[in-house]
């Protein structure tokens, strides 16, 4: 598995894939060219066209969630839409979390399975086009040429809007089709009422589309053969960090963390950063099932599905506070308690770092960020840096009592998805 | 009947609030400011009386309160 990075402009041309268990939505996409049309239709067959009833039926069956984070289910969203003739299918394909490279990678690699998904929902419901939103130049001229291959070309539309963190909102995302800055707005009026042009609009994930293209071919019981009761089915994991291999890896809801760094041939790590940087961490339990039930009953929050594994040669306290600068830079500044409140707190980082014995400090100035905006932002930082906190005791400790503890930020926590995808050598120096 | 969701709510927008802090001068005890002048609503805000609340919603300079079930 060696990414193809092209780092001058920050576009990703391909995403190293693997698997746990056989592959569904990745099945053939390291050895054939799927963005050829012919070539998709020889591996996953002809596409299924289910009516509204069926579709409904079937993601009610397997309980289908969105996969962007928030994981809201597909059917409550279609139900939702209050005039679906008028509506658009837009899938997003933003990500702006930079330790996911699923959506990039499905994308890039298998993108008729995303549009089918998409053309399925649209046809099911009735609306007319269905939008891709990219961030990537790499990733929309990709989906440009296999658009063209298709009979129904002429449904699809790419739109590249600008690459930051909080586009991978729905609403902000929205906005920023509308020609508007791409930030959340300050109402938050359901996008199944009013979204793209004031238009009901249906909105997901790259990946939650990919899903349901693989579940109108083949049906919930088979569908569901895979993967935990309450979460049947696969999901996209993007794994990095401390690991030989960084990449894209498809495995059943609930394989277990063990398995998972098995195949990525995780180094000696001292936490694992589950969800992104609005995620939670976590101590290095090979027995996590990494399903939403699994990582949310050890404290933590599946979201998009990042795994980061921090080695035992990292200073985890200094890449934390790296981030939480990182974080408090993304936002928008538009909500008062986020424009401030995120730079206090990453400095209150910074200072435990240097050896400060003051957490409360932290958690003080977290209390006043949380819940106190506009989109889930402020609420996803504090997380990140709270769960990051109770985790690193030992960190804390060394640098309280000795200033540091020795060792470098070796950026195991990457900010963009080509450093993500392109890690250190395990021990190495950077 | 009504449920507790229905009872009339104090939002903020957030993205409007610039922390004037009328809301907070008017609703003692129930709003409290934070280090930079933002508004903290506290559980005392369900005592307050509807008509203080509202008056704290109209004065607001930057309209960014709106008190009601939605």
């Amino acid at each position: 598995m060696t990414a193809v990075l092209d780092r001058a402009s920050r576009s990703v041309a391909s995403v190293p894939l693997g698997w746990v268990g056989s592959p569904r939505l990745l099945a053939g996409a390291t050895t054939e060219d799927l963005t050829d049309y012919r070539a998709h239709l020889d591996r996953h067959g002809e596409p299924k066209w289910p009516d509204r009833a069926k579709l409904l039926s079937d993601l009610d069956a397997v309980g289908l969630a969105g996969r962007g984070g928030a994981g809201f289910p597909l059917a409550a969203k279609i139900r939702a839409l209050r005039n679906s003739r008028r509506a658009t299918v837009v899938v997003n394909g933003c990500e702006g979390e930079p330790a996911s490279a699923k959506d990039t990678a499905l994308l890039l690699h298998t993108p008729h399975l995303v549009l089918d998904g998409a053309a399925a929902v649209a046809a099911a419901i009735g609306a007319r086009s269905v939008l891709v939103a990219v961030t990537d130049p790499a990733v929309q001229s990709g989906l440009q040429v296999a658009i063209t291959g298709r009979p129904d070309a002429g449904r699809y539309q790419v739109r590249l809007v600008p690459d930051r963190f909080v586009i991978g909102e729905a609403r902000a995302l929205v906005e920023a089709l509308d020609g508007r800055a791409g930030v959340p707005p300050g109402r938050r009026i359901p996008l199944t009422e009013a979204g793209l042009s004031g238009a009901p609009t249906l909105l997901s994930n790259a990946e939650t589309f990919a899903q349901l293209a693989v579940l109108a071919r083949r049906g919930s019981a088979w569908y569901s053969a895979v993967g935990t009761t309450t979460e049947p089915g696969t999901a996209l994991l993007t794994v990095s960090g401390s690991v030989a291999n960084a990449g894209v890896v498809e495995a059943a809801y609930g394989t277990s963390l063990a398995e998972v760094a098995r195949l990525a041939g995780a180094g000696p790590a001292q936490a694992v950063l589950v969800g992104g940087f609005h995620g939670g961490w976590l101590p290095v339990d090979s027995s996590l099932p990494l399903s939403r039930a699994g990582v949310a009953a050890a404290g933590g929050s599946f979201g998009a599905g990042t795994v980061v594994f921090v080695g035992t040669d990292t200073c985890a306290l200094a890449e934390l506070s790296r981030i939480a600068h990182w974080l408090a830079e993304q936002s928008t500044r538009r909500c008062g308690p986020c424009a401030f409140g995120l730079p206090a707190l990453a400095d209150d980082v910074r200072a435990l770092v240097a050896g400060s014995a003051d957490v409360g400090l932290a958690q003080r100035h977290a209390s006043l960020v949380s819940g106190r905006g506009a989109c889930a932002h402020p609420d996803g930082a504090v997380r990140f840096v709270l769960s990051g906190l109770r985790q690193l005791t030992e960190e804390l400790q060394s640098h309280r009592r000795h200033g540091g503890c020795g060792r470098p930020d070796r950026h195991q926590l990457a900010t963009s998805r080509a450093a993500a995808l392109n890690p250190a050598p395990i021990g190495g120096w950077r | 009947m009504s449920t507790v969701t229905d009872r009339p709510q104090l939002r903020i927008d957030w993205t409007r609030c610039d922390g004037h802090g009328l809301c907070a001068a008017l609703l003692p005890g129930a709003i409290t400011r934070d280090d930079w002048g933002y508004p903290v609503v506290g559980p005392a805000i369900a005592a307050a009386a509807p008509n203080d609340v509202r008056r704290a919603v109209s004065v607001c300079p930057a309209l960014a309160l709106r008190f009601g079930a939605r």
